[in-house]
């Protein structure tokens, strides 16, 4: 029963992506009312997960389900992050298809059924569990991305994704297939416990490893696996851009922490490895977001870079006493941001996304001073700036990778992150200190105006008081 | 006797956070302002506040028994690095408690007055939010139980002095007159940032990680060697010289007039300029110990009291007049502490801060009936226009002049005898001169202002007294005034000596005994100066004066003997000279051009990248597969 508890929130979510489901048959079936059930499912689940949090006691099996689902302080943390992104991307898209078309109420229920594969796979601690999670969350995504069937470019950004997802999808049943040829078990737990008397380096082991992270390298865009991310992100919807950028990322990195955490011997062998990636991905996605003109595709190419100090994190964590609480810290201020921006973005864009480029910006603190100082905080947060929660995470991450001798590797972060102000500042340059060109007005409020400024007092809320986890 | 007590806190916070409301308030109701009534109200909470929790502190420690007299109360650690250990605290011992006694007392009486005073003015609200700040920084630098917590209110009595002169912001002049104080100040500023520095740097392994406050420094000081005592002293004290005006740095305080009339007052009487000689006084045990430090501070002192005391004599605008007076009588304060006779100096800052508010209130009422005239010389005769201010101001006159039995008179005599039973009868001899000074410019003001013929027939008859709002204040600022002098009735006069009894546990001082008939003709001589001044100025200005240009010395003194143009010609311009160099020549050439170099590469490189995202899906397929391979061999490696 208590392992039931934990679940209840995935179960809430699955039993909303169902319903809305059936309710998309309705003759009588409106978007907009299913956007707002959608958005009270995010809302229930995430207030489960946080009366699971708070109320049950660390005493339940880490391992639920016959070892096929784990729970931990770090998943549930991962947890919270997804159904809180999940809240708000609902309340963007409520907002954006008032102007944009071409939602049905399907949509609403594939962001409730990627939410659900999310969950799982920040939770699973077996390798086929995992790669069910993974493809239950990636075909809702792919069917998001392409969901404006009239669009070319929403299409040509769905099959690029298709293809290269699918190929990265192979290397991951490769190398459960390598693992399990050498550990003799798909499950974590044994997977440890072989690790515990053999070494990591083995070639089948080695090689399982690799082709496992590939995939997730793939899915958090690491260097030289990034180069979709920014025509995918650019082609898809805003609102779901910001979901892919966040809760996907978030239940990513949650399964390759998880993975990497099984053993000692398992992480020592990669440190190299990551290392390198992670300087790869930081600097590689920040020469990228130089490059950029267009908003999205710069904050594509950031989230590159932010998955490079995630990588760090991932360098540095402790396998004896694994909490994650780092790496969680930073992708939930790393989530409120990325939110909130697309949320300005689904709120300032109006029809067909009229507002995208650096030069679309220009002016807009006289035109609309409260959405150009929210997405200056989130900037801001994004590039580090105390008092924000961006600058507490890098702060985290930076002094975790100190902590655990990898001191090139934090050097490296804060150069990276200075560099990052190059392309953050250039927009509120272009907010701030030239004159507007055009004169396109958004009016009234709407729920994504009411979210960006919920996400701003969350980036304060979040980096003035520090969830030690 | 229990020390530790949890409302010193509220005494500074009361007027920040009631300057936190104004704020808001002001901030959010620009455009159409809310009453004055409510903005005077939620004013005065803050000072009046302040005003009972003093009272309670000083009931606590007058309880207390005499050798271990101070409440502390720590909040939190603010922070801790190595062996400097700073504790966010208050302090109360009976040095500290008499500035609040007087700051909360005088604050809040003018307070009051600002609010007769500033009625009609646009801002109403901004005023008083920096009034409420000004005070609650004050209150901060007077409670601070260290010198970095005392170092919050010093900078913050700065900015506020900086927003309170500059506060009719429209006239270029005032903001200049702001910036002026603010940057003054910050020379000051770094004299007390680098003697905190080296007070810690010579103490940090006597303190061995303890708290960095007047308690542990006490504790230690003996472990300070000499010359960097020596250092210590002399640094703060030129951070005193610039919040206190003395030579060479009180040039800001005759243009700090630029703000409204309470405001002077305020910096003049409560606030601001006596944290100097508070914060010399609290260091007293350091002086102790390092007399050449003292005689520093004493001649400063007692040339300062004679420099603006000459100036003063030949100015024509009543609160510059005002304002070099008080210059003139820090000066003597120094003097005072700078003989070790700390309690004299307090002493004096005491009584001194009752007549100044006294005489800067009563001018105030003088320029406010005459709709903003402040030259002397188009005044006269306004005593039956104005009888109250009349009689006020005569008292703060002979208050500030020291004549026997007003305040000034017994605190000023006090320093001047201790200066000569201690041997400095130099010092005494210039001190004596420059209270005949003194006497004669203040009434020569008052000659001019209410005495003789009105010379400007138009604005005399419009003068009237001012609502009772801002006289009440002044009648018993006026009483403070004839009889704060009594609170140290020194042993001559069978005194029992109340105020120098209570604060001898905070500080280090020796009383030197001499001769009751020294102290006797000592006294005689400077009454008979004084009055000597006083007869002067009334021969000269009492009937028909005379306001012909000056000549001469008298010219040259009332240019201020052309001090701020020296400043400007050799310290202003060739520092604006460099800093035109450095941004002409360094910034563009030596430090812009490889950043501008490196923001090029990377400006270049990020060009090259975005080459690399070609759009094709098959592309991107490929540099997976390249990343692969290459990772596979990296890994085979280590096999």
């Amino acid at each position: 029963m208590h392992d039931f508890a934990s679940f209840l929130p995935l179960v809430i979510t699955c039993a909303g992506a169902l319903l809305l489901m059936l309710y998309a048959v309705c003759p009588k079936a409106e978007q907009e009312k299913a956007s707002l059930m959608s958005m009270g499912f995010f809302a229930v689940a995430f207030f489960a997960q946080l009366l699971v949090v708070c109320t049950v006691s660390r005493s339940v099996f880490p391992e639920t389900f016959n070892g096929l689902l784990g729970v931990s302080s770090f998943t549930n943390a991962a947890c919270l992050i997804i159904y809180a992104c999940g809240f708000f991307t609902t309340l963007s898209s409520h907002t954006y298809f008032r102007e944009n078309h071409f939602a049905t109420v399907e949509f609403y229920s594939l962001l409730l059924f990627s939410a659900v594969g999310m969950v799982l796979l920040s939770m699973a601690r077996e390798l086929i569990t995992a790669f069910i999670a993974l493809e239950i969350m990636s075909l809702a995504i792919y069917i998001l991305v392409g969901f404006n069937r009239a669009s070319s470019r929403a299409t040509e950004a769905l099959f690029k994704y298709f293809i290269l997802g699918a190929f990265s999808g192979a290397f991951f049943c490769m190398g459960t297939a390598m693992i399990y040829g050498a550990a003799g078990s798909t499950r974590f737990e044994s997977i440890a416990e072989w690790l515990a008397f053999n070494p990591a380096t083995t070639p089948l082991m080695l090689g399982g490893a690799f082709f496992l992270l590939i995939t997730i390298f793939f899915k958090i865009s690491a260097f030289p696996f990034h180069a979709w991310v920014l025509d995918v992100y650019d082609g898809s919807s805003n609102p779901i851009t910001g979901f892919m950028a966040t809760a996907l990322k978030t239940a990513a990195f949650a399964l390759i922490a998880n993975f990497l955490a099984l053993s000692g011997n398992l992480h020592d062998s990669w440190i190299t490895g990551l290392f390198w990636i992670a300087v790869f991905t930081m600097f590689g996605g920040n020469l990228i977001a130089i490059g950029q003109d267009n908003i999205k595709r710069m904050i594509a190419a950031s989230g590159i870079v932010h998955s490079g100090y995630l990588l760090i994190a991932l360098v540095a964590i402790n396998s004896e006493h694994f909490s994650g609480a780092v790496i969680a810290y930073y992708l939930a201020a790393y989530s409120v941001a990325t939110l909130g921006m697309f949320a300005a973005l689904s709120w300032l864009g109006g029809e067909g996304e009229k507002r995208v480029n650096f030069d679309d910006f220009k002016g807009l603190a006289k035109r609309q001073p409260l959405a150009a100082a929210t997405i200056t905080i989130f900037l801001l947060s994004m590039a580090g700036i105390p008092p924000t929660a961006g600058f507490m995470g890098k702060f985290y991450i930076i002094t975790s990778a100190i902590t655990a001798g990898q001191i090139a590797l934090g050097v490296l972060g804060i150069i990276s992150s200075i560099l990052s102000m190059w392309y953050y500042l250039r927009l509120i340059v272009s907010m701030y200190f030239h004159d507007a060109e055009e004169d396109f007005v958004v009016n009234g409020t709407s729920l994504a105006s009411i979210s960006t400024v919920a996400l701003a007092i969350g980036t304060f809320a979040i980096g003035l008081f520090p969830l030690v986890l | 006797m229990e020390h530790t007590v949890n409302y010193l806190v509220c005494i500074p916070l009361l007027p920040l956070a009631g300057a936190f409301v104004l704020g808001m308030m002001h901030m959010f109701t620009c455009k159409n302002p809310l009453p004055e009534k409510l903005y005077s109200f939620l004013a005065m909470l803050g000072p009046l506040g302040s005003l009972i929790f003093t009272l309670i502190v000083f009931a606590t420690l007058r309880e207390m028994p005499a050798e271990s007299r101070y409440l502390t109360q720590d909040l939190f650690t603010w922070f801790s690095v190595g062996d400097l250990h700073v504790d966010m605290g208050f302090f109360a011992d009976p040095l500290s408690t008499l500035f609040l006694l007087f700051v909360t007392f005088i604050g809040s009486l003018i307070h009051i007055y600002s609010i007769g005073y500033m009625a009609g003015e646009e801002n109403f609200g901004k005023y008083f939010a920096y009034f409420n700040l000004f005070l609650g920084s004050m209150l901060i630098l007077v409670l601070g139980n260290g010198p970095v917590v005392m170092f919050i209110g010093w900078e913050a009595v700065g900015l506020c002095s900086y927003l309170l002169i500059s506060f009719y912001t429209k006239e270029r002049d005032n903001v200049l007159a702001g910036n002026k104080a603010f940057i003054v100040n910050r020379v000051g500023d770094l004299g007390f940032v680098l003697g905190v520095a080296v007070l810690f740097w010579g103490l940090h392994s006597a303190l061995g990680g303890a708290g960095f406050d007047y308690l542990n420094i006490k504790a230690s000081a003996s472990s300070l060697t000499g010359g960097a005592g020596l250092a210590v002293c002399l640094l703060l004290f030129l951070g005193a010289t610039g919040k206190s005006a003395q030579i060479p740095l009180y040039v800001w305080l005759p243009d700090a007039m630029a703000g409204p009339t309470p405001v002077s007052a305020l910096i003049h009487a409560a606030t601001m300029v006596t944290a100097g000689v508070y914060m010399v006084a609290r260091f007293s045990f350091l002086y102790a110990s390092f007399p050449l430090a003292g005689d520093v501070v004493a001649w400063v002192g007692i040339l300062t009291a004679l420099l603006a005391a000459i100036i003063g004599c030949f100015q024509r605008d009543i609160k510059k007049i005002l304002a070099y007076s008080t210059v003139s009588q820090l000066g003597y304060m120094f003097a005072g502490v700078g003989v070790a006779a700390y309690s004299a100096g307090i002493f004096h800052v005491f009584t001194h801060s009752f007549f100044k508010a006294l005489l800067f209130l009563g001018a105030g009422s003088v320029i406010y009936g005459l709709h903003h005239e402040q030259d002397i010389w188009k005044m006269g005769g306004l005593k039956k226009k104005m009888p109250l201010t009349w009689i006020v101001m005569v008292i703060g006159a002979l208050a500030l002049a020291g004549f026997p039995p007003f305040a000034g008179f017994f605190s000023k005599d006090e320093i001047l005898f201790m200066a000569l039973a201690k041997g400095h009868w130099m010092i005494w001899l210039i001190g004596v001169g420059v209270a005949g000074l003194t006497a004669f410019y203040s009434f020569r003001l008052i000659f001019l202002v209410f005495h003789g013929e009105p010379r400007d027939q138009k604005s005399y008859e419009k003068a009237h007294e001012p609502p009772p709002v801002m006289t009440i204040p002044l009648i018993i600022l006026a009483v403070g005034a004839t009889f704060a002098g009594f609170f140290n009735l020194p042993s001559f006069f069978a005194g029992d000596s109340m105020v120098s009894t209570w604060l001898a546990p905070s500080l280090l001082e020796h009383h030197s005994e001499a001769s009751r008939v020294t102290e006797g003709v000592a006294m005689v001589l400077s009454i008979a100066v004084v009055l000597l001044g006083i007869f002067y100025a009334w021969k000269t200005f009492a009937f028909k004066p005379q306001d012909k240009p000056l000549t001469g010395f008298a010219k040259w003194a009332e240019d201020k003997f052309y001090v701020d143009e020296f400043y400007n010609a050799f310290i202003v311009q060739p520092w604006i000279a460099f800093g035109r160099t450095i941004s002409n020549f360094i910034e563009p050439n030596i430090v812009d051009f490889p950043i501008k170099g490196t923001a090029w590469l990377y400006g270049v490189l990020g060009m090259l990248f975005k080459v690399f995202q070609a759009g094709y899906v098959r592309v991107y397929a490929i540099y997976m597969v390249i990343g692969l391979s290459l990772m596979s061999i990296f890994l085979s490696q280590s096999l």
